[in-house]
């Protein structure tokens, strides 16, 4: 089977509504929060926080310019692509 | 083929309007039609089920709660009695995926987004081509219908004037940019390089035009930083992928029932493989056309690169196999733009764009010298040559006016604009007029934009018109300075502007990606498909509609062109454009423009 993560084309994109009491926590939920999906290459795109919490998106990149391409890789029979 | 008698069930309180279109569509095609009042009982559709005996069942539900068990409940009532099996059943709604009608025990399940056409498809047993008719797209000429005559006769007479004087001093005039341009010209053979058969004459010519690093290059074989070819292997799996995509792809168009404007976006990842990747997208998400995006440092470095290289950083390297590459991955109707416009190799980009088939090229001397760090005198000769090659190799070119970024007044942009528009005229050139639509430091200051963003953008698409009949390409992108790190907002914005400028009946823009403020990584795929969604969405909106002239943007475009005419007045006045630009008068120290430093001292006599 192929790697779903090879087939993200550049970045894998996080986002959400955390429930924290300030922009500083809420950032530091979503890297926490990133990490423990696996993910080390992480920025936070956006953030805004508000009295409930913050609107986030945070970013991996799974492919960066000039690194080798998991979606470049022809796909096989019952790999992702049908 | 038969007609059939179809069964139509909104399967809901209220709902019926997605049923009634779908009815029309299927009495239209011949087919027999029975469409239930809402809101009966599962018990009820069955009865009717069995009293019509239709070939085809379509049920609608929109309310999402309790859809499951209400529609397994038909479903086991159907089997029951026996019917299930004599009919052809689908399920469409906002709540339904095809997932769950499969899962349900339904032939077909029609979620959000689903077209009229594909439900007909669906009675009568044939499979339901998306979009079919609508995958080609044809290339226009942007150009084309402009007459290009002046309205404005003060305005006229001066660029005139100063076309004269550019005309006279670049007579005697080259730079190694324009050496280099003449020397690809003439002894660089596409066709032969094509056929990789060796062009050793041109290269032993080339490498000593070149600066640093890319004499190195070719000398020695040393590459700049962060760049490698590619092997083998990655080029045939980019064949391959190229060939996959294409087999799928369809290329739909954004702009509803308007003609224009056509949707450009940029590409410049650094990496011709992720270009390509981004590409792609860009085409299937609707874009019109693609922008090459060059590493700034291209623009200070003298010569081009060779071979397919992949770079780390932002913008792709100008190189004959990158271009060629990229440009043997495109749909047959998008158009591709590779920008010469402002650095030490703008001529001999213009002769490889012609060479290697690109639509069109970006050009302009002012924005070069005052925006684009290049030095005036330099980026006239090269800019002069730059439009020769532009008009021998039918490259239309917009001439764009970021110098406003820096804060240059709109005013005095457009006369640079403009003069480069008059000199590109003078040489059988096609030019494009681009004005920023900006949130400028110019209006920033002066609080043109303190209640809308509209205004003053629509004023200077009218100062234009005023003085000449020729195509309009908002830029670049529109919207610059108005994004934030927010992909809603971002694209918000972009498609708010995209409006403004349909609304306006321009011919073209280029929009940024949701991530155009994000500045912590490369932009990515998806912030492509944002921005282009918004704009089609928002063409859907505002269709055909056209955007009143108010009190503001007449008082504003007259200021405007009558500043133009000023600026124009003191070019011709200070009778040396060069001198006029090393001095300011297009642009000074003061708005937040410096003449450029990159190639002074290399303008020498031919």
């Amino acid at each position: 089977m192929a790697k779903p993560l090879e087939r993200v084309m550049d970045a894998l994109d996080l986002e959400t509504c955390l429930v924290c009491a300030s922009e500083e926590e809420g950032r530091r939920l979503m890297i926490q929060l990133a990490r423990e999906l696996g993910f080390q290459d992480v920025d936070i795109v956006f953030i805004q926080f508000q009295g409930p919490g913050v609107r986030v998106r945070a970013r991996a990149y799974v492919h960066r310019s000039g690194s080798v391409y998991g979606w470049l890789k022809p796909p096989h029979a019952g790999e992702v692509e049908a | 083929m038969k007609p059939q008698k179809v069964l139509l069930v909104p399967l809901d309180p209220v709902h019926d309007v997605g049923l009634k279109m779908i009815r029309r569509a299927l009495q239209e095609a011949g087919h027999q039609t029975v469409l239930l009042p809402p809101d009966l009982t599962v018990e009820e559709v069955v009865h009717q089920v069995l009293k019509e005996s239709p070939d085809t069942v379509l049920v609608s539900r929109t309310v999402g709660y309790g859809v499951a068990e209400i529609l397994a409940r038909l479903v086991d009532l159907l089997d029951a009695v026996g019917a299930r099996e004599r009919v052809r059943l689908a399920v469409g709604g906002m709540a339904i995926r095809p997932e769950l009608a499969a899962e349900l025990g339904f032939d077909a399940g029609f979620g959000p987004g689903t077209t009229v056409e594909e439900a007909v498809a669906f009675v009568e047993g044939r499979p339901y081509q998306r979009e079919a008719g609508r995958q080609e797209k044809i290339k226009r000429d942007l150009t084309a219908g402009y007459s290009y005559e002046y309205r404005h006769q003060g305005i006229k007479e001066k660029l005139s004037l100063i076309s004269d004087m550019i005309l006279a001093w670049a007579e005697n005039k080259t730079s190694p940019g324009v050496q280099r341009a003449i020397l690809r010209e003439e002894m660089w053979d596409v066709e032969r390089w094509r056929n990789y058969e060796p062009v050793t004459e041109f290269f032993n010519e080339y490498a000593g035009l070149c600066g640093e690093p890319v004499r190195t290059f070719y000398l020695k074989g040393i590459f700049p930083p962060k760049t490698r070819r590619f092997t083998r292997e990655e080029v045939a799996a980019l064949e391959d992928y190229v060939r996959r995509t294409r087999e799928r792809m369809i290329v739909p168009r954004l702009q509803h029932t308007r003609e224009k404007p056509l949707v450009f976006n940029q590409y410049g990842t650094g990496c011709p493989f992720m270009d390509i990747g981004h590409i792609k997208v860009s085409e299937a998400w609707g874009a019109d056309g693609v922008i090459h995006f060059d590493p700034s440092w291209g623009a200070r470095v003298e010569g081009l690169f060779d071979g397919f290289l992949t770079h780390e950083e932002d913008g792709t390297l100008i190189t004959p196999a990158n271009l060629n590459r990229i440009k043997m991955s495109l749909e047959p109707g998008t158009l591709w733009q590779v920008r010469a416009h402002r650095g030490l190799n703008t001529p001999e980009t213009v002769v490889l764009a012609g060479k290697l088939g690109a639509d069109l090229t970006k050009i302009n001397i002012c924005y070069g010298s005052l925006g684009g760090g290049t030095d005036p005198a330099r980026m006239t000769i090269d800019g002069y040559w730059a439009i020769r090659f532009a008009a021998r190799y039918n490259l239309p070119f917009d001439v764009v006016t970021n110098e406003e970024l820096c804060g240059v007044p709109a005013y005095k942009a457009f006369a640079g604009m403009l003069i480069t528009v008059d000199l590109a005229l003078r040489l059988g050139g096609r030019p494009i007029l681009q004005p920023l639509f900006c949130y400028s430091p110019e209006v920033m200051v002066g609080g043109q934009m303190e209640d809308n963003y509209v205004e003053y953008n629509a004023a200077k698409i009218l100062a234009l018109r005023q003085i000449i009949d020729a195509p309009v390409w908002p830029g670049a992108p529109i919207g610059f300075l108005t994004h934030t790190e927010d992909r809603v907002q971002s694209s918000a914005t972009t498609a708010f502007h995209a409006c403004a400028a349909a609304m306006l009946d321009v011919d073209a823009i280029t929009i940024a990606s949701s991530d155009e403020a994000y500045s912590g990584g490369p932009i990515s795929a998806p912030a492509k498909i944002d921005t282009l969604r918004a704009v089609r969405e928002g063409f859907r909106f505002f269709g055909r509609l056209k955007l009143p002239v108010t009190p503001k943007m007449e008082r504003w475009s007259e200021e405007i062109v009558a500043g133009i005419e000023k600026v124009l007045a003191r070019v011709v006045e200070r009778g040396d454009f060069v001198a006029a630009l090393y001095e300011g008068l297009l642009g000074s120290r003061e708005d937040g423009a410096y003449p450029g430093r990159n190639g002074r001292g290399t303008v020498f006599e031919a």
